[in-house]
């Protein structure tokens, strides 16, 4: 783009040099064929088509030079006295001098165009430059505006698009450069980055300077936007968080509330001397249930902030499959319709890695949720087996299913699939899941089937201890 | 031993609890002491030692933790701790530390009557020959176990390991114990050998292996006997 900023050099002052002399040869060659029909000083002027010639290819001086040389030549070798440099005849001073000074005048005019058009080349190829680096630059903000993970990276693609492949972009603190490369720091304030062009570009170090200017208010610019978003996605977090706070909070108080006005009514009651002893004990029997109901309650919450709170700490020992679902089921009572859970477990299930009483408070959850759902003359099913390098226990009820909307969000606290949320049953998924991953192992839903619902508890297959008669 | 002869000191700091306790024990025939604090307990349990302790884990001046191991230093008293919901690991320090049995916080009185006949069977019907449970006897002197009288056949590992739980009819024997009991010092911490050999026996004296009526998993720390079918 500089090339008119170059410095002069003896090659073109030679070239200027000799091509000026063929100029006023050509001339002088021209006068001598045309002497015999033509005075000398008439045909003077032909040495004015040399001067122009030379004014519009050399420029100025050049022009100056093939006047001088030019009047020098036709004095010399065409006016009498011949091959002296002075003049017999005044008209002839006359000629001679009024072709200097024409030569003169039109060497310099032409000069001068020809300097004018040089600059006006010079300006069209800047703009184009400047043009090009406005395309550059506008294409960076548009790959920065798609909204981007690493907005270096995209502006770096954008240039490298604009820029030809010669430049791009490098996030780092020192530079990076490959070979063949200059590096500059743009003055960002946000992070340190480097603008890399290679060698072989047509981009000179002022080029760079004028584009890092831009590139570095653009890159601060996205800085603070992906800070900005960042720290409102943090805020909208704050928000949800405390929603579902206040949703637990009101569901807690409501589930906790409820048992305990049984529980006070209930005494109440007993307390009354009409009460018939009928009465009587089903009102105990009613105190008994809810008080089993609130330790159920609080029992889920206390397991569910243990696993929010990360907190689950399992105490790991080979567990026995078959044994744990067993104690779970002993433990599980099921007064509408008792005698509802099958287990269909091969005795011979290899042992698994886990927290034998948290596999309990797993398993627990699931066949309680399946109870609750499944009609009451349909069973819910355990079953098990081994395959694809994990040991897997699928705890299968004849309920309505999982919509396939509240999929994803069944093991969320407080999902529980119907309205009914007594005994914190909102709580049971999202606890199985808690506790199952704490254990390294796996709880997902498969529910596809018309015929109920699905949950598959997986534990890796590991490699079983060494027993002793 | 009758109930009726039988003093049974609770310790918890509780007042509402301590009452509903005596209550229930008192109904039942036994004689009740309490004491509030730890310092209270191990005077009273040093003064006149009791048949059997109730004891809360958590005292106002201490832990029911030190409280069993304090005791243990002279006194095999038996101790049943009770111990706050979902709390495993507690409950595994407790036993540790010499506590006999649990219950979990909250209970029903059936739980609690069941295992105090249960640690203090222990003294009134050790040294018996056979224990029946059901359908079950289990011949210590002969080493053998019927099922309706039809002769069951266990191996030696199998038997020892129904055998202990039979010494103690009803009593939580922790994992620990029979693995020391049965394979010796160094194999305490060897629980796998408990799940395949407690399938085997179930496999053999269970009538549903898959819902078990006599030995009963107490997952994560033990196994125990069913006596009340």
């Amino acid at each position: 783009m500089n090339r008119m900023r170059s410095r002069p050099d003896f090659g073109r002052i030679a070239a200027a040099t000799l091509e000026t002399l063929a100029w006023v040869g050509l001339a002088t060659a021209l006068v001598a064929l045309l002497d015999s029909v033509a005075t000398p000083a008439g045909l003077g002027s032909l040495y004015l088509i040399a001067v122009l010639a030379v004014a519009i290819r050399r420029g100025q001086v050049a022009a100056l030079a093939a006047a001088i040389v030019g009047v020098l030549v036709l004095n010399y070798f065409f006016i009498k006295p011949l091959h002296q440099l002075t003049i017999a005849d005044s008209d002839n001073v006359v000629a001679l001098g009024v072709l200097l000074l024409a030569a003169l005048v039109v060497g310099r005019l032409a000069g001068q165009s020809r300097q004018r058009a040089a600059e006006a080349e010079l300006r069209a190829e800047q703009a184009a430059a400047r043009e090009r680096e406005a395309v550059m630059l506008a294409d960076a903000a548009t790959a920065l505006l798609g909204g981007t993970d690493d907005l270096v990276a995209a502006i770096s693609a954008g240039l490298e698009t604009a820029g030809r492949g010669e430049l791009r972009l490098g996030a780092s603190a020192a530079p990076h450069a490959k070979d063949a490369e200059i590096s500059l720091r743009l003055p960002t304030e946000a992070r340190s980055v480097w603008l890399y062009a290679s060698g072989s570009a047509t981009w000179t170090e002022e080029d760079l300077n004028r584009i890092a200017t831009p590139l570095a208010r653009l890159i601060d610019v996205a800085a603070e936007r992906e800070t900005a978003a960042a720290r409102s996605a943090e805020a909208e977090a704050t928000r949800q968080a405390d929603a579902a706070k206040t949703v637990i909070l009101h569901a807690v108080s409501h589930d906790l509330r409820s048992p305990l006005t049984a529980v006070r009514t209930a005494a109440a009651g007993l307390r009354e001397e009409g009460t018939t002893p009928e009465d009587r004990v089903a009102l105990i029997d009613a105190i008994e249930e809810e008080s089993d109901r609130l330790t159920r309650l609080i029992g889920n919450l206390l397991d569910l902030s243990r696993i929010e709170a990360g907190a689950v700490h399992p105490r790991t020992d080979w567990c026995d499959l078959l044994d744990v679902i067993s104690s779970t089921v002993s433990h599980i009572r099921d007064p509408l319709s008792p005698g509802r859970i099958q287990i269909e477990l091969d005795g011979e299930l290899p042992l698994v890695r886990a927290d034998a009483s948290q596999l309990e408070r797993v398993f627990s959850n699931l066949i309680e949720n399946g109870l609750r759902f499944s009609p009451l003359d349909q069973p819910v099913r355990i079953s098990g087996g081994v395959g694809a390098g994990k040991v897997t226990v699928r705890v299968v009820d004849r309920g309505p299913g999982v919509p396939a909307s509240q999929r994803a969000a069944i093991f969320e606290p407080f999902q529980s699939g119907g309205d009914d949320r007594r005994d914190g049953v909102g709580l049971g998924l999202a606890i199985s899941r808690g506790f199952t991953e704490a254990n390294g192992g796996e709880l997902r839903l498969q529910a596809d089937s018309a015929d109920g619902t699905a949950f598959a508890v997986s534990f890796p297959l590991v490699e079983q201890p060494a027993t002793v008669a | 031993m009758s109930p009726g002869e039988s003093r049974v000191l609770v310790v918890d700091d509780e007042p509402q609890i301590v009452r509903g306790l005596r209550v229930i024990l008192t109904n039942a025939g036994y004689r009740v002491e309490e004491a509030t604090t730890k310092k209270e307990a191990l005077d009273s349990v040093s003064v006149r030692p009791p048949d059997a302790i109730v004891l809360d884990l958590v005292l106002p001046d201490g832990d029911g933790i030190e409280v069993c191991e304090d005791i243990r230093r002279w006194s095999q008293v038996p101790i049943v701790v009770l111990s706050a919901v979902g709390d495993e690991r507690q409950k595994v320090r407790a036993l540790d530390a010499g506590a006999d049995d649990y219950v979990t916080k909250p209970f029903g009185s059936e739980e609690l009557l069941a295992r105090m006949r249960a640690v203090l069977r222990r003294r009134s019907e050790e040294g018996d020959a056979a224990v029946r449970v059901g359908d079950l006897e289990i011949d210590l002197a002969d080493r053998a176990v019927r099922r309706n009288g039809e002769q069951l056949h266990l191996t030696p590992i199998e038997f020892d390991l129904l055998s202990k739980l039979a010494e103690h009819p009803g009593r939580l024997v922790t994992h620990r114990q029979l693995l020391h009991e049965v394979w010796g010092p160094g194999y305490e911490d060897e629980t796998h050998y408990l799940r395949v050999h407690f399938a085997h026996v179930r496999a053999k004296i269970e009538p549903d292996p898959s819902n078990p009526r006599y030995v009963i998993t107490e997952p994560g720390i033990g196994y125990r006997l069913q006596v009340e079918q």
